[in-house]
């Protein structure tokens, strides 16, 4: 079964980023259906683990939910995700979460990109702040990254659901060629022969 | 079984009383910890090593040597020292002094460290890390082991016949550990030398411990050392008690508020969840030490820590005392359900025992001075 896990930042509840989560995230699973592959949705909304979050930071080992949060990041075979945009970049919470990843844990894993905001003057902050993030990590970018302002909520015409939709074909295409590692065993081991040189 | 305590070595402001205790007084309240841990009965009291403030303990040899001329029977060890910035020649030079001056009560639990800006003060490279701890310790080993040592490699200047002196206590160096909280290559290294892995297991999940104590393990036996369950394994841990629980609770709680590492982070009650610290009675800690040996099989050492974040030596001491009183329990508790091949870790006096058992393996030391040899004498 294919697996994608859906990271929303949102701070309130209910949250519009959470909702622009779900709708890439059944458009996503509705794409994978149309080629044949059945997958599930795994949401991890990372309000719930802001305390967890902000302690890892500090003790650098994962409690709470937080593991198995991040776990299911690298069980993925392609990650959502989802920041509001603050002070024209994605918020410290998101951030949090991206450190917390094991090193490489993104490398070679598609990735779709979407934030929500105010207004649609925030729009390219996913293409300023949010791209270089996720090329540093190495990140499979998918092509179509999606923001949507308070205002695209009440659009005529189905225009957001288009570029969703768009968004979701394309990504699904990568999450299909791409089959990422499901995480390396971190304690895989080296004999120690190679390792004397 | 051998059990003990570790220190940090750092000088942390006491948040109770504000006050910061000077470098002289930690200092001399190590060597205070050390001289009652053996008086209470324990097996190893160990230093850290640091070359940063808020830490005192930059030459643990120094520290060891002035413990070791006030006590006779407490082993004394390091927690950690620094296998990656140390030149290897000044560490067995270092410690082979220390062991002839304690007559053999001394072993070194080797790191990497882990403050960043230490390597390029002693002219080395982070990056490096993992690679510095297998060349350096390659040739720590060889330094003594062999009595001329032609060697060359990456991280330091070659030698050309360079013999050490002293040579190791009866020809046999001081045990070794490698400790690491998550590199997989230094459970290797230990694993594939048959030495000690020592886990700090303080911050970390047990569950994590557990896997890196297991794959030490499986290695160890892979390079034929024996079975699995005969590796030697030390494990840290960390406590605070009192005959009350809640007392314990309400006295540690100012100092784990605050404390260097984990402080202004989870709360105590989340971190004694998730990690091995134990705050409560003297019958809570020893419970959770004893299920230590559950989850990662029989082992040799257990090492806690009791002086850091600012605790003041009057209320360690006390600490002591209180660790003293179920330390009879604590060895009863371990030694239950322990099978007859489960190795002791090792000491000078098992070293050279064993050593002696192969007669063939010995070398013969000359001494250039008066001419003779031990075995000459003996005979």
């Amino acid at each position: 079964m294919t697996t994608i896990a859906v990271v929303t930042a949102g701070h309130s509840t209910p949250s519009s980023t959470h909702l622009l989560g779900e709708r890439l995230a059944d458009a996503t699973l509705t794409a994978l259906a149309g080629q044949g592959v059945r997958a599930t949705a795994v949401f991890l909304d990372l309000r719930e683990l802001a305390a967890d979050l902000a302690n890892q930071s500090l003790t650098r080992f994962a409690g709470g939910r937080l593991q198995d949060a991040l776990d299911r990041v690298v069980q993925a075979d392609g990650v959502i995700v989802v920041s509001p945009i603050y002070n024209g970049s994605y918020s410290g919470l998101f951030k949090l979460f991206v450190d917390a990843l094991d090193e490489g844990t993104l490398a070679g894993r598609p990735v779709l990109l979407a934030a929500t905001g105010g207004t649609p003057r925030h729009s390219l902050a996913i293409d300023h702040a949010m791209l270089p993030l996720f090329y540093y990590l190495k990140a499979l970018i998918a092509p179509h990254p999606v923001f949507a302002a308070t205002k695209d909520w009440g659009a005529a015409g189905g225009r957001l659901e288009k570029r969703v939709n768009r968004a979701a074909r394309a990504f699904a295409e990568l999450v299909v060629e791409a089959r990422p590692a499901r995480g390396g065993d971190e304690f895989q081991v080296t004999d120690f022969t190679e390792l004397l040189g | 079984m051998q059990i003990g305590i570790y220190t940090v070595g750092d000088i942390t402001p006491d948040p109770v009383t504000g006050r910061t205790p000077t470098e002289h007084e930690r200092m001399l309240a190590a060597v205070a910890l050390a001289k009652k841990a053996e008086e209470i009965g324990l097996d190893v009291f160990a230093t850290g090593e640091h070359h940063n403030p808020p830490f005192h303990p930059s030459s643990p040899p120094t520290l060891l040597s002035f413990i070791a001329a006030q006590t006779e029977r407490i082993i004394l060890s390091t927690s950690t020292t620094l296998i990656t910035t140390n030149d290897p020649v000044r560490l067995a030079e270092d410690y082979a002094v220390l062991q002839h001056l304690a007559e053999g009560r001394v072993d070194l639990i080797l790191g990497r460290g882990n403050t960043g800006p230490v390597y390029p003060w002693f002219g080395k490279d982070i990056r490096d890390g993992i690679a510095l701890a297998v060349e350096n310790y390659a040739l720590l080993r060889r330094l003594w082991r062999e009595e001329v040592v032609t060697w060359e490699g990456r991280f330091r200047t070659p030698l050309n016949g360079f013999t050490l002196v002293p040579r190791p206590l009866d020809e046999v160096p001081p045990f070794v550990w490698h400790g690491s909280i998550r590199a997989p290559e230094i459970a290797e290294q230990a694993a594939y030398y048959g030495d000690g892995f020592f886990h700090n297991n303080i911050f970390w999940r047990l569950a994590h411990t557990q896997k890196m104590v297991n794959l030490y393990r499986q290695r160890f036996e892979h390079h034929g050392h024996g079975p699995a369950d005969t590796a030697i394994v030390g494990l840290g841990g960390q406590f605070f008690m009192r005959p009350n629980s809640q007392d314990a609770i309400n006295e540690f709680r100012p100092y784990f508020d605050v404390a260097p590492v984990y402080g202004h982070g989870p709360s105590l009650e989340e971190f004694t969840a998730e990690t091995p610290l134990t705050v409560g009675s003297p019958q809570q800690v020893l419970e959770r030490t004893l299920s230590f040996a559950t989850l990662m099989g029989h082992y040799q050492r257990q090492l806690f820590l009791i002086d850091h974040a600012g605790l003041p030596l009057k209320t360690v001491l006390e600490q002591l005392d209180l660790l003293g009183e179920i330390l009879p329990a604590l060895r009863a508790g371990f030694a239950e359900g322990r099978p007859a091949h489960i190795p002791e870790a090792p000491t000078h006096a098992s070293l050279v025992a064993a050593r002696n058992a192969e007669p063939a393996e010995r070398p013969v030391v000359y001494d250039e001075v008066t001419g003779s040899s031990p075995e000459a004498g003996e005979r």
